[in-house]
């Protein structure tokens, strides 16, 4: 089993910090030289989704740290198809390099990390 | 087996007595349990100045009592700590409204547990 790290992401990113929270765990194993994946499924796929206005909401823009991750070393990022598809959502996303997997495809792959965090 | 045990519940929240009864299984089945890491709004239940009514569950007595009894190192995330107000900067003097059973640490403690550790569970 390798030494990596799943950051499974499934809320939507406005009703919670869910989002902040994971990332910021998600940029500290990167700049520690983890092995760290991040998954979105279920409503975690919203956090995804192209041009949103998190300033109508007058919350942090967490989505511009999305765009730090390569600087992190931060490199895999997966989305269920499933869930973009039950929301009727495209495959349009705010970050560069997002695999879209299918659901048995997503379980295999969170499968092969030591440890796996929900959030 | 390691263990590390991640804390996301506040401690009015059943889950953190469901943390506090896995932390005290842990270590009476032998299995060695790293230290005990408090996110998000867990990083409550250290604060020194929360009172919670005697016949509802005393989840920081609870906590103190189990890293006094076992010393098995309780760590709160600095930066949520922060956020929920427990620690105060000021340009004069920083506070902490922190019970000392608890350690401040970073997100970098959470990163040495989950490598040294063979299972992290998070509640």
């Amino acid at each position: 089993m390798s030494e990596s790290i799943a950051l499974i992401n499934t809320s939507g990113p406005f009703g919670s910090t869910e989002i902040k929270d994971s990332i910021d765990i998600a940029m500290i194993m990167g700049s520690y030289e983890q092995d760290v994946h991040l998954y979105f499924i279920g409503d975690g796929v919203y956090q995804l989704v192209a041009n949103q206005h998190p300033e109508l909401l007058k919350v942090k823009d967490v989505f511009k740290t999305f765009a730090a991750f390569e600087f992190y070393d931060i490199e895999h990022l997966y989305v269920c198809e499933e869930s973009l598809q039950a929301r009727g959502l495209t495959e349009i996303f705010h970050v560069e390099g997002v695999q879209v997997l299918s659901k048995s495809a997503l379980k295999e792959s969170i499968h092969q990390h030591k440890t796996c965090l929900r959030f | 087996m390691k263990f590390a045990l991640m804390v996301t519940t506040k401690p009015t929240d059943p889950k953190t007595v469901t943390a506090i009864n896995i932390a005290n299984s842990i270590v009476a089945q032998d299995h060695e349990l790293l230290g005990v890491f408090f996110y998000q709004e867990g990083v409550l239940n250290a604060s020194e100045y929360l009172c919670i009514p005697n016949d509802e569950y005393q989840a920081t007595r609870k906590w103190i009592m189990f890293t006094q009894s076992t010393t098995v190192p309780l760590h709160l995330c600095s930066t949520a700590a922060e956020k929920h107000g427990l620690i105060e900067e000021t340009e004069q003097e920083d506070f902490e409204h922190v019970s000392p059973a608890f350690q401040v640490s970073g997100l970098g403690q959470l990163v040495e547990l989950s490598s040294q550790a063979d299972k992290v569970i998070k509640l």
